[in-house]
């Protein structure tokens, strides 16, 4: 008997709104040059055995189901279990500290009604990181615990992340936002099947609430324990984040957590021909993916494929995603760039690193 | 099961033994080419974009790491339910069973894959070649001539004439003869050992091969000499775009270079006939901060802190600081270290090159070094 079933809860937009999250919700926004950010959500739960994934859609599905498709990627395509695409409510949420809204998983009892599993892992779509979540769920078989929730210490401060009051493990209250040294909730926990469709029965008047913040009164009954998780994880709520968390991995320490070799994280594949380093082309700190051709200057940035650098052109301190092309002598600085985008010949796409420039998806 | 018009059957049986170290533990349609590619995704891929969903692919040597590679098909959207690819291993039957002996009588032993599908039309490929070519295209020229086999054809170099299989044609394209190796070729037209037969006839011609005890059950030196005699109507299909047969060392180097250049011989950026594979999943290459790369390739997965000049860069190699790789591949997961210095070789899969050795020779007239899969070469060993 398959004892875990995952569920991800996608019905999540920021709600800053910036013209990178316009055409799509968190879960399908670009990540890194060649993933998306649901890839780690979806990855880290096949990784660890589960086999049946709901994922809970926001209602702008377009690029997410593009992207997932029928989970064949993450070996989801299966005769039995596999990936359920599960209807989300209108417009979802993009409230601070909502990303478990009681209305979704009501609406998709059924799916956890048939479940055979005792366990079920509930994850957002927001949040990157590779974690064995069998660590998480020996700890909450062996404590004992109603819900085992998987923590960080929060190292900056961050309004939209859920951060709760904790004495030791024991999970004693939940708030909006953390400042450093919190307990950040990195919106993934493991609870009892049966439990969390008797949870669900409580909370039904209050079903435009967040679980977590449904419960605020119960946590005295409700044996909520943290499993404080050490490796890397970013927040994508917001451009800033965003932009930092890619940058992050230019860093071959955070690399090596990210992308350990043994747990990958997969993602839709593409048939891109590797990348084309030309001559006379220079690329310093910088990742470069499948079937870009490169002819100019790359610096601390990132491409995303099929991306292409003409002569003369430089990129530097940028995100620049699939299928761009920087023309001859055109110049990037600070900036994100969404996808399709021709930046012209002499040109300049320019912002500072504190007011980023961001260049919206262009059409095909 | 409906019937298919046309079949293919992949010849991936061959232990590519001239390719040395690098097929010690892989068949040579296995082997790593191109940064992220495997020999098998090119015909594979040419299956895929000719429409031909059913392919039966014959293996032999060292097929687990193939036959893991092939899995579903799904990497080739070869994952049909009705066809998709067939893994078609030596097996045994009630009096016994035997390595395949000959391309042909690979094929003889597997005539119940092509009568369980029914085709008019079987198309044989080999595996273990490099090359973009539309199938379909040849098929319609095979049923414009009412052929009863077609072969394709392209021009060599004159002075390399004798190395092939010579084909002498009338000006309807029709073959009028065919030598194995000829020493005085009168036609520079060579086989490519990527044949179109009636399906009928196929089957007819290999079950009377393979009683006959004075053939060698070669396509090449026995069915199709044997088919002209006949009287049969062959004709060719003339291909003048890239092709190579990387059977050798100095093959496979010289056919990696192809690739490298401003405007290369073989193009795998075509987006209309892309070559698909299948390829783990990493990240982006890193290029650090004093990396420098000029004319390479480069694939996923890849860190490059050091200089690579001219080279191809597979799926998670390693170049680490101050070293410098020149006119090299390095296979999947190969690593030089930190001021190691790599010239003209090639690097096995997972094999290791230690910090600061010096490995190969710009001399063009010594052998292209080569380093097999997982070896580690350390300071004092090259």
């Amino acid at each position: 008997m398959e004892k875990l079933t995952g569920l991800i809860t996608a019905n999540y937009s920021t709600k800053y709104p910036s013209v990178l999250s316009e055409s799509r919700p968190v879960a399908s926004m670009p990540y890194l040059g060649r993933y998306r950010v649901i890839d780690f959500a979806l990855s880290n739960m096949v990784n660890c055995g589960i086999r049946t994934v709901g994922l809970i859609m926001p209602y702008n599905y377009r690029s997410l189901i593009d992207h997932v498709g029928s989970g064949r990627d993450w070996d989801l395509n299966r005769k039995k279990g596999g990936l359920f695409i599960l209807p989300g409510s209108a417009f979802g949420t993009s409230r601070t500290g909502s990303r478990f809204l009681l209305r979704d998983l009501e609406h998709n009892k059924v799916f956890l009604e048939r479940s055979k599993s005792d366990l079920v892992v509930i994850s957002s779509a927001s949040f990157v990181y590779n974690m064995d979540y069998s660590e998480v769920v020996d700890a909450h078989r062996k404590s004992g615990a109603d819900v085992t929730v998987i923590t960080k210490t929060a190292t900056k401060k961050d309004v939209d992340v859920t951060g709760f009051n904790v004495d030791g493990t024991r999970v004693k209250g939940v708030k909006h936002g953390v400042v450093f040294g919190d307990t950040a909730f990195i919106d993934c926990f493991v609870v009892g099947r049966e439990f969390l469709l008797q949870m669900l029965e409580w909370y039904k008047a209050t079903d435009y609430l967040d679980l977590f913040e449904a419960m605020a009164g119960d946590y005295g009954r409700v044996n909520v324990q943290s499993y404080d998780y050490k490796g890397y994880v970013a927040a994508i709520f917001n451009k800033d984040a965003y932009f930092e968390s890619n940058m992050d991995l230019l860093d071959p320490q955070t690399t090596e957590e990210l992308f350990p070799k043994g747990r990958t994280i997969r993602t839709k594949a593409h048939d891109n021909a590797p990348a084309k380093f030309e001559t006379g082309s220079r690329v310093t700190n910088s990742r470069v993916s499948g079937s870009c051709r490169i002819y100019g200057s790359v610096s601390n940035s990132i491409l995303g494929r099929s991306v292409i650098v003409e002569s003369g052109a430089t990129v530097n301190n940028s995100i620049v995603m699939q299928s761009c092309v920087i023309k001859a002598g055109a110049r990037v600085e600070n900036a994100i760039v969404d996808r399709n985008n021709v930046v012209p010949a002499g040109t300049e796409l320019r912002g500072t690193p504190d007011a980023l420039l961001i260049k919206e998806k262009a059409a095909e | 099961m409906s019937k298919k018009e046309c079949i293919a059957m992949l010849l991936a049986g061959g232990q590519g033994s001239r390719l040395g170290v690098l097929t010690k533990d892989v068949a040579k349609p296995a082997v790593s080419f191109g940064g992220k590619y495997r020999i098998i995704d090119f015909a594979l891929s040419n299956c895929a974009n000719s429409g031909i969903d059913t392919v039966g692919v014959l293996t032999q040597y060292r097929p687990y790491l193939l036959h893991s590679y092939l899995g579903t098909g799904g990497a080739w959207n070869l994952d049909e339910s009705d066809g998709g690819v067939s893994i078609l291993p030596p097996y045994a039957t009630q009096t016994g069973g035997a390595w395949y002996a000959g391309t042909a009588d690979a094929v003889t032993q597997n005539i119940g894959f092509i009568e369980q599908n029914d085709p008019e039309y079987v198309l044989i490929l080999s595996g273990d070649q490099l090359y973009s070519m539309d199938y379909q295209a040849m098929l319609e020229n095979h049923k414009r001539h009412e052929a009863d086999l077609t072969v394709a054809v392209m021009p060599v170099p004159w002075e390399e004439a004798s190395r092939f299989g010579i084909i002498t044609q009338d000006e309807d394209e029709r073959i009028v003869k065919f030598t194995e190796k000829p020493n005085k070729p009168d036609s520079n037209l060579a086989s490519m050992g990527i044949y179109i037969f009636n399906a009928k006839l196929l089957v007819d011609t290999l079950n009377a091969d393979a009683v006959d005890n004075t053939s060698e059950h070669d396509f090449g030196n026995d069915i199709i000499p044997k088919l002209l005699a006949d009287g049969k109507r062959l004709y060719t299909y003339e291909y003048n775009g890239f092709w190579r047969d990387v059977g050798t060392i100095s093959s496979y180097h010289e056919t990696s270079m192809d690739l490298l250049g401003a405007n290369p011989d073989f193009d795998l950026f075509d987006v209309k006939a892309p070559i698909m594979s299948n390829a783990s999943t990493r990240p982006p290459a890193y290029v650090g901060a004093n990396g420098s790369i000029d004319d390479c390739l480069v694939g996923n997965g890849c860190r490059i802190y050091g200089k690579a000049v001219h080279s191809i860069l597979s799926t998670d190699s390693f170049v680490g600081e101050r070293a410098i790789v020149e006119d090299s591949v390095l296979l999947p997961g190969a690593s030089v270290k930190a001021g190691a210095h790599v010239v003209r070789a090639i690097l096995g899969e997972n094999s290791i090159v230690e910090e600061d050795v010096v490995l190969g020779s710009v001399d063009q007239t010594r052998d292209t070094a080569v380093i097999g899969n997982d070896v580690v070469v350390g300071k004092g060993e090259e």
